[in-house]
């Protein structure tokens, strides 16, 4: 059982998803030892003190909780985490798959102060950042971020966010002068995240290779064409300019929504397994069906049923004695 | 009645994950059937042979196509489990015959109309859109996408399908999975719209609420293989 979870779902519906799991599953081993170490007091927050968010949020979604708690053994096993590494993943850029759409947090009209705290929570090392360069000295150059190129793709062009690449971590363009020769303010650069300062929000990032994580390293860093910012980016440029837009419109326009393989795309986007299809109805958990049910093994059989019929009406079997 | 039928429909999942069908093919099998006994009498067709033709009627619309024989053998193996595969004669190829004549009558009752929209496309998408804005970490450990996907897949018991927009109904268990495991989207309280209304404009709480309550229903009906 997975316990993180359990307890991350437990401090979201407080005492009485907890009582209904210790009826539903007081069969089930697995969560008699989890159950009793989830209610004793001394870790983290009582459930029995809830925000006052939360305790709204319990009262009317009872119906959910017994939910939980019937499917509670299929819903916190460990059979259920994916088993890819968080890795993450290059930008899509090809419209043609799936619909690309702008971040989300620009629909929901999130306030900057949030999304900058947000960014800085969840940005790693190794990232790719684009940005175009706001002022060169000799030590580096500042550069100001317009967009994500990998993992996350938030909407940071109007946060204001600055990076600093030092000269160090600028590889030269030719055997002697300067490397920062090489650019102007106003480029738009590509580079990889490698130090951050979460606290004081401060950035500083890379423009060699060996900054990347190893599946990304094969992507060009330094200076970009226009061209070569991301979809998401562009459409989300697009939204800001015609902020009406609604997701629905931006999505069902897409040439990508149309591709008759979206959906297979897709899945393998996120993650999920069609081979083994999930289910929360217990008839339906894999482990119940037998490989004999399955369509090609039935037809072997019947098959080779047939097969030796015909051989006995032709009466060819008595060759074979 | 409605038992029966409910009954049915989950022989059809059975069959249809046996049969290799993919989730959009099956989602419009359930979908023609469902629909066709909306249309016509319950008591004046046999099921079984609807939930067969709707599998193979499915297969040639979602471009997944099966061969009857499969879908006889596995519905048979259903009702026979320790039975041999049934033999390849005449009354097999009554059954065969019955099937492809069914699927005539059928598309004459849903008049041609057997292309759906289905809630699958919109609830990728929105799972990506969702992903992007989650901490990854938090996105790695909770498995939101595999749960909304079994959500929606288990939703074809009943005949949500019929009642609610796609569109809604990709949202509802969307939202459904991310109760379970209680997961916020951040900044929720400080947007100025809520994720649910970004996906659909003209989505309302109430509706999310009724088709996941409709939703935890259909699982009441589950039982266990006997």
């Amino acid at each position: 059982m997975d316990r993180d979870l359990l307890r991350q779902s437990l401090n979201c519906h407080g005492s009485s998803l907890l009582s209904l799991l210790r009826s539903e599953q007081q069969d089930n081993p697995h969560f008699r030892s989890l159950l009793g170490s989830a209610a004793e007091p001394t870790r983290g927050p009582p459930p029995q003190q809830p925000l006052q968010g939360r305790k709204e949020k319990r009262v009317d979604n009872i119906e959910i909780q017994k939910f939980i708690s019937k499917k509670a053994d299929l819903l916190f096993a460990l059979s259920w985490k994916s088993d890819a590494p968080a890795t993450s993943e290059i930008n899509e850029d090809s419209e043609d798959h799936y619909a690309v759409m702008p971040p989300l947090e620009q629909f929901m009209e999130i306030p900057s102060m949030d999304r900058r705290e947000l960014f800085f929570r969840d940005i790693e090392r190794g990232d790719i950042v684009i940005g175009r360069i706001s002022s060169i000295r000799e030590f580096g150059f500042f550069m100001v971020l317009i967009c994500l190129g990998s993992g996350i793709m938030r909407d940071i062009a109007h946060l204001e966010i600055t990076a600093l690449c030092p000269l160090r971590d600028v590889p030269s363009h030719s055997n002697h002068g300067d490397p920062l020769s090489y650019y102007q303010t106003g480029d738009i650069i590509r580079a990889g995240i490698k130090d951050i300062d979460r606290y004081h929000e401060k950035l500083a990032v890379s423009l060699y290779s060996s900054s990347l994580p190893p599946h990304l390293s094969g992507i060009k860093l330094g200076v970009i064409s226009s061209e070569e910012l991301p979809l998401y980016y562009r459409r989300s440029v697009e939204l800001n300019s015609n902020s009406l837009e609604s997701y629905e419109n931006i999505m069902q326009s897409s040439l990508g929504f149309v591709n008759p393989g979206v959906v297979e795309f897709l899945l393998e986007k996120l993650g999920i397994d069609e081979s083994n299809p999930p289910s929360l109805m217990r008839g339906l958990q894999s482990k119940n069906f037998s490989e004999d049910d399955f369509a090609s093994a039935l037809r072997k059989k019947q098959s080779a049923s047939w097969a030796l019929k015909c051989i006995l009406i032709s009466g060819f079997h008595q060759y074979l004695l | 009645m409605r038992h029966f039928l409910l009954v049915e429909g989950t022989n059809e999942k059975w069959d249809g994950v046996k049969l290799g069908m993919r989730s959009i093919p099956i989602a419009t099998a359930c979908t023609i059937y469902h629909k066709f006994f909306c249309e016509t009498n319950l008591d004046a067709y046999d099921p079984y042979l609807i939930a067969m033709s709707s599998i193979y009627l499915a297969g040639k619309v979602e471009e997944q196509h099966l061969r009857t024989r499969d879908i006889i053998n596995v519905s048979n193996r259903y009702f026979n489990p320790s039975g041999e595969p049934l033999e390849l004669d005449s009354r097999f190829w009554e059954l065969r015959d019955s099937i492809v004549q069914c699927e005539l009558l059928m598309l004459r009752v849903l008049r041609f109309q057997v292309s759906f929209q289905h809630p699958h496309k919109y609830l990728l998408h929105y799972l990506v859109s969702l992903k992007n804005w989650l901490n990854r970490h938090s996105w790695q450990r909770t498995p939101v996408a595999v749960t909304a996907w079994a959500l929606l897949r288990d939703s074809y018991h009943g005949g949500l399908c019929l009642r609610f927009q796609a569109q809604h109904i990709a949202v509802a268990v969307l939202y459904l999975a991310l109760q379970v495991y209680g997961v916020e989207v951040p900044a929720e309280v400080e947007a100025e719209k809520p994720w649910w209304q970004v996906f659909s404009d003209d989505l309302t709480k109430p509706i999310i609420d009724n088709i996941v309550s409709d939703l935890i229903q259909i699982y009441t009906m589950d039982t266990e293989i006997p």
